[in-house]
């Protein structure tokens, strides 16, 4: 679903990713650790489309095409979803708008039923729930005066209506409490299927004890140095990534 | 007809005489007028907006057309003016509507004197004391013209002490016409008004328009001014907080697309010891739209413990546009709370990947950005009547279409 070859990209021209390979199957949950500044971030955005990250080589396919080809928007419509470190406000414009507007583009190109007023505000009303999200957070302008924790769960609440094909999600549990992230955990959990693949950018193990995933990837330097199953975020818990990086980690 | 900016400000000068002296007007009206100077092209003031249109010779006839797009009531309480003169009136108990009202305190502009010259049956509405008006009333200023032409509607609204009232001030204008109006709003003790500047004339008609809030007494006005751009606007809004315990709140929207202008000219007059202002507007230009802003807070030397904001913030939509925006702050107290700030910025690209990254498409992101620059603001409108109408309005304008009832040109 997900074949990222050698992957090469700059962020605002600086080199960041430097021949990153990756490949994701559907019904995998892959997490993909590391210390800061390694590229974790980037490779999230860079698979999404934000603007001044560029790949300047090889390839990141999504169902066979390439990723670069796209808008971003065309990303969403072929069923990629990021999850934002940190969602952005947009006041002015309401969430139930945002989220109409969302799904309309999403579900037409998806050639999904639409979902008339009533029934999209019911499944939102019921994502809200699953999130531990007040219901009236949909009237407010998109993340607006939200908390660090509410933003984020209001991203799991987007994803669970856009129902995507690959979810990327970055950085998640930062500034989470326990009760957020748990709660968080169990929307990301309520999406696994054998259809759909998941993609975890995080820092620390902590949030892989309530998403357990199939396979850890260490990213370093803009590569990925070490691949194994979810013992490998353990034994991360335990050394630090200065066992593999070879460096003291001041963090 | 091209005229230089000074022989253009004679011209207007010698045809606004002209027209007072045929009017019977004399005294302190035509003795203010004589004495005013019409702006020319180094006249500080007027530097962003120029009087040429005016060149057409709007002020050598009197509007007359048929206003054939009247506005809907927003309200049972409704009184129409047309071309200047009062055409219906229907009123709630406790206002009533004479044609004789105080002198208007704080009359600046040439135009302003102009109109105070020439508007013999001025629209006096008075709401008495003590007295709660439920529904807003809906004033109805419309001009038509066909040529260039010009009135002069005259509003003045005043509420007694401890009265309470919502107005909406609603302009519509068609063809040539150019609208010189003045309103006045004057507040004594208690006095709570909800004020609305609706201003949505044709883009080929013209406003040049004074008001002033008079705030006598301790009381609370909050004004909501939302316009789009014309061939020619000028709004010179003037607020004089002139009694301790005062509270003013003025929020703005404007919208400038194609060739439309705008020019907003606002201060506020902080006299007194512990009175609150908040000014808070929001441009938007598109194509090569051009809009004006000029926030001045003037804080006298006996105004200690005077709170007074003002924000100012702009979205440039395309290269072409012009936004021209000034704070200014003039403070003679150092007990004193002043805070200000202007931007004029293009559409955050942040926000925009944000609603792209969920599938909407560019333009519709777009879109929606604007909209959400100026909703945050309509979303606060207190009188569901007048968000109703104006949001699809200011919709239509920020989708740049042609709203509904208009025919496409």
């Amino acid at each position: 679903m997900l074949e990222i070859r050698d992957l090469h990209a700059t962020v605002a021209d600086k080199p960041i990713l430097k021949g990153l390979n990756l490949t994701v199957k559907p019904g995998e949950v892959h997490a993909i650790m590391g210390p800061n500044g390694s590229g974790k971030s980037t490779l999230a955005n860079v698979l999404a489309g934000r603007d001044n990250y560029a790949i300047t080589g090889g390839e990141a396919l999504f169902e066979g095409n390439s990723l670069a080809d796209l808008e971003p928007e065309e990303r969403a419509q072929a069923g990629l979803f990021l999850a934002f470190q940190y969602p952005v406000e947009i006041p002015g414009v309401s969430n139930m708008e945002f989220l109409k507007a969302a799904l309309e583009s999403v579900r037409g190109a998806q050639g999904k039923e639409e979902w008339d007023s009533v029934t999209l505000l019911r499944q939102a009303r019921a994502a809200c729930k699953q999130v531990n999200l007040d219901a009236s957070f949909l009237k407010r302008g998109v993340n607006e005066g939200f908390s660090g924790g509410e933003k984020k769960r209001n991203e799991i609440m987007q994803m669970l209506l856009m129902e995507p094909k690959l979810a990327l999600l970055d950085e998640t549990d930062s500034g989470l409490d326990i009760d957020a992230l748990q709660t968080v955990a169990k929307g990301v959990n309520s999406l696994r299927s054998p259809e759909r693949g998941i993609v975890l950018v995080t820092h620390y193990q902590r949030l892989l004890d309530y998403i357990v995933p199939d396979f850890v990837h260490v990213l370093s330097n803009g590569q990925i140095i070490k691949s194994g199953g979810k013992e490998l975020a353990h034994e991360l818990e335990e050394k630090g990534y200065g066992w593999l990086t070879g460096e003291e980690e001041s963090a | 007809m091209s005229l230089s900016a000074s022989s253009l400000a004679q011209e207007l000068k010698t045809q606004a005489l002209a027209n007072a002296q045929r009017s019977g007007s004399e005294g302190d009206a035509l003795a203010a007028l004589e004495a005013a100077n019409f702006p020319e092209r180094k006249t500080e003031r007027w530097k962003y907006t120029s009087l040429q249109a005016l060149a057409d010779g709007h002020l050598n006839a009197i509007a007359d057309g048929e206003i054939s797009q009247p506005l809907p009531a927003l309200s049972e309480h409704v009184v129409t003016i047309n071309n200047g003169q009062l055409v219906s009136h229907n009123l709630p108990d406790g206002v009533t509507l004479s044609h004789d009202g105080p002198a208007i305190n704080g009359l600046q502009t040439p135009f302003a004197f102009y109109n105070s010259a020439v508007a013999s049956q001025p629209v006096v509405l008075t709401v008495a004391a003590n007295t709660r008006i439920e529904q807003p009333i809906h004033v109805q200023i419309q001009s038509a013209s066909d040529a260039p032409a010009h009135c002069n509607p005259r509003l003045v609204v005043v509420l007694n002490q401890g009265a309470e009232a919502a107005v909406i001030e609603h302009y519509h204008g068609q063809g040539e016409a150019l609208t010189n109006a003045v309103t006045a709003l004057v507040t004594a003790d208690n006095a709570q008004l909800t004020h609305y500047r609706l201003q949505g004339e044709q883009a080929s008609s013209l406003h040049i328009g004074t008001l002033i809030i008079d705030q006598q007494g301790i009381s609370k006005v909050d004004s909501y001014q939302l316009m789009t751009g014309n061939r020619l606007r000028r709004n010179d809004v003037r607020a004089l907080v002139s009694k301790s315990g005062a509270e003013l709140n003025m929020k703005g929207i404007f919208v400038v697309r194609d060739k439309t202008h705008v020019d907003n000219q606002l201060c506020v007059e902080h006299s007194v010891p512990n009175c609150e202002s908040d000014q808070n507007f929001k441009g938007l230009a598109g194509e090569n739209g051009k809009a004006v802003f000029n926030g001045r807070i003037h804080i006298h030397p006996g105004a200690s413990g005077t709170n007074a904001e003002l924000s100012n913030k702009n979205l440039l939509l395309n290269p072409g546009a012009e936004i021209n925006t000034k704070p200014e702050l003039e403070i003679y107290n150092d007990d004193v709370k002043c805070a200000h700030g202007t931007t004029v910025g293009q559409l955050d690209a942040m926000q925009q990947f944000y609603l792209q990254s969920r599938g909407i498409p560019a333009a519709e992101a777009k879109r929606m950005l604007s909209l959400g620059f100026v909703n945050e603001l309509l979303m606060t409108l207190p009188h569901e009547k007048v968000a109703e109408w104006a949001t699809p309005w200011l919709e239509a304008e920020l989708a740049h279409t042609t709203p509904a009832g208009e025919s496409a040109a």
